[in-house]
């Protein structure tokens, strides 16, 4: 199964490698990334993630994600596409 | 240059500053009496602006001790310990120390500094990318690129650091920013804490509702009651319910170890009486715990019949690793204050689990005449009575503090739970007496444990820093040959310190009192003269080297299924 992650956070140095560490050390494999800066206002990061065993929870990463200092909001999606999914 | 230089025309134009004086001044801003450091290259202007400050700094030997004491420094006070060092290897050495205060949850400011911001990146001398390597370890990060922004850094490094869950913050300053001048302002902005939301009236009337239906309570204490200063709020929590309670290795103290309705450290090595009562348990109250597998054993098999009430003060930890029936995240104080159930009826739930207690309580009529470590312990912390903090290295000394001595509080007992960090012992004894000099702190380590960071044996010496220290000697790596005996076939690998130094002729070369002892006859008046030592000390004490720690549970397996000696 497949997700995005939308995560809304404050732009700072080092914010994007912050995000995209945590979700990889918390077992997720990062598939996609899209990312878009909203004029003056938080930037927005798509990551579409894959959890690497069956043990990972995607709600339990989206709290971890949301704890992150800078970070304003996480919206998650499930996705389906043949291009991101992997054989089980 | 002078740190602080007005301009000739200064009643037009603010004055200006440097951004090390900015530094200093945050700091002071921020209640900062002690820091703990090791100067360098391009932390050179900080400790330029340092002298004339009321900040103390505690010179170490290493920059890992640096980390490691202020880590302790913080556990003991509350508040954010600092560590200071140079750029390159004095930021790769604080490495450890900032890990360890992320893996427990402890405020930490780790200030480094950098190389000039025209050469970062080009792999100039003692160049590293400290922001880089501590991304994953460190609750969040600053490069300051602007000296003037050095107020408002800081400021928020301290609130992030003491706020929610706590962790360790670094700012990483290059050279040229803190040599750079900027126009002195003070810090005018809102850097404080946000209050934690409390959870629905509805759902701490749900939680009220088991703990008034259940029939077979346990409160499960974790570290995070002492992080937030919670424990009066769950003494009384307890006082209400009269609810026998375990705790894990940082939540010894809580409730003070010798209550009657403490079962004493449930999991790897806790008591049989405590894992038990978890076992049998229909509704669990973790308090300030997360499920550690030190704790849970075999987590499918941990409290199979209980619901569960997780209180936390953060709410990623709430049904990370089992799911809570009751999860309420926020102030754990408050959260346990308004939790006023009718007292549960679990009369003879509570007498099962007081004589379970006593039918399993640990055994200190060991046989022979040597030294026995346990019941030296227990000796030592109940003749240091309330003032008594036990600074822990890693290894089977650490288990058997944790089992054996007496704890009034969580601050009483410091431990590198999450990280296991093995010279802890010794830097986070100086921590704890520069947060409380009036504290008998004792550094219980091993023969493996003492020689990561012996060297601040220099630091107790140059600042009469009175720790006592209790190290037990099995020439061996005690807690790996006990797993190598028991786990791998007696095949022993790499443990064997039979070369160790005298370790009392060792520390009294560094300027300690020092002395042996292998009898128990000779432990009594051992004790008095650590006790009764003014300055630092070292007692040396050789125990069996066949020594284990019992019980244990196998790894992979319940705590249920615990084997004993």
């Amino acid at each position: 199964m497949t997700h995005r992650l939308d995560i809304d956070f404050a732009r700072a140095e080092g914010a994007v490698l912050r995000l995209i560490g945590l979700v990889e050390r918390k077992g997720f494999e990062v598939c996609a990334i899209d990312m878009a800066e909203t004029g003056e206002g938080p930037a927005r990061l798509s990551l579409s993630v894959t959890a690497r065993d069956a043990g990972r929870r995607i709600e339990v990463l989206s709290r971890h994600v949301e704890k992150v200092y800078g970070v304003t909001a996480v919206h998650r999606h499930e996705i389906h596409s043949p291009y991101l999914e992997r054989a089980s | 240059m002078t740190a602080f230089s007005p301009r000739p025309d200064a009643a037009a134009a603010p004055a200006l500053m440097t951004g090390a004086a900015a530094v200093v001044r945050a700091l002071e801003d921020a209640g900062t009496d002690t820091i703990f450091g090791y100067p360098g290259g391009a932390i050179m202007p900080v400790y330029d602006a340092l002298p004339g400050s009321k900040i103390r700094h505690v010179l170490v030997r290493h920059e890992q001790a640096a980390a490691l004491a202020a880590d302790a420094y913080a556990r003991v006070t509350g508040k954010a310990g600092v560590c200071l060092a140079t750029s390159g290897p004095g930021a790769t050495n604080l490495v450890t120390g900032i890990a360890n205060a992320f893996m427990d949850s402890v405020p930490l400011i780790a200030i480094t500094g950098q190389t000039p911001t025209p050469l970062m990146g080009t792999d100039a001398f003692q160049e590293i990318d400290t922001f880089g390597i501590t991304l994953p370890i460190t609750k969040h990060s600053f490069v300051v690129r602007d000296a003037a922004d050095i107020p408002a850094v800081f400021a928020e490094a301290f609130a992030l650091a003491t706020s929610g869950r706590p962790g360790p913050v670094l700012i990483d300053l290059p050279k040229d920013v803190t040599q750079a001048s900027f126009p002195a302002h003070p810090y005018a902005g809102d850097a404080g804490k946000s209050g934690a939301p409390l959870p629905s009236q509805a759902m701490i009337e749900h939680a009220m509702a088991l703990i008034e239906q259940s029939e077979r309570p346990v409160l499960y204490i974790g570290g995070g009651v002492g992080i937030a200063r919670a424990e009066a709020a769950l003494r009384s929590f307890q006082a209400r319910t009269s609810i026998p309670a375990v705790a894990t290795l940082k939540g010894l103290g809580a409730i003070p170890t010798d209550h009657p309705d403490f079962l004493g450290m449930l999991g790897m090595h806790g008591t049989r009486a405590a894992n038990h009562a978890v076992h049998d348990s229909d509704l669990l109250i973790c308090t300030g715990a997360r499920f550690d597998d030190r704790a849970t054993g075999k987590l499918d098999t941990f409290a199979p019949g209980a619901k569960i009430i997780h209180i936390d003060a953060d709410a990623s930890e709430i049904s990370k690793l089992r799911n809570a029936d009751a999860p309420l995240a926020g102030d754990m104080a408050a959260i346990l204050d308004a939790l006023q159930p009718a007292a549960p009826a679990i009369k003879v739930w509570r007498e099962t689990c007081r004589t379970n207690a006593v039918k399993w309580a640990m055994d200190y009529d060991a046989p022979g005449k040597g030294v026995f470590a346990p019941a030296l312990l227990k000796a030592i912390s109940e003749r240091a009575g309330d003032k008594f903090i036990a600074a822990c290295d890693v290894g089977q000394h650490q288990m058997w503090v944790a089992q054996h001595c007496r704890f009034s509080r969580p601050q009483a007992h410091l431990t590198s739970a999450g990280l296991g960090t093995m010279g802890y012992g010794i830097p986070a004894g100086i921590g704890a007496l520069f947060a409380e000099p009036d504290s008998t702190v004792v550094t219980v380590t091993g023969d493996g444990s003492i020689m990561m960071n012996i060297h601040e044996l220099a630091t107790l010496i140059r600042y009469r820093v009175p720790l006592k220290i209790v190290l037990l000697d099995n020439a061996q790596l005690g807690m790996v040959r006990q797993w190598q005996e028991l786990f791998f076939e007696e095949n022993f690998s790499e443990i064997d310190l039979y070369d160790n130094p005298d370790f009392a002729e060792l520390a009294r070369s560094f300027g300690l009192e020092a002395f042996t002892i292998d009898r128990r006859d000779e432990v009594d008046g051992a004790i008095d003269r650590l006790l009764a030592a003014k300055g630092p000390i070292l007692m040396h004490v050789r125990i069996d080297p066949k020594e284990n720690v019992w019980p244990l549970v196998p790894p992979g397996a319940s705590n249920a299924d615990m084997m004993e000696a």
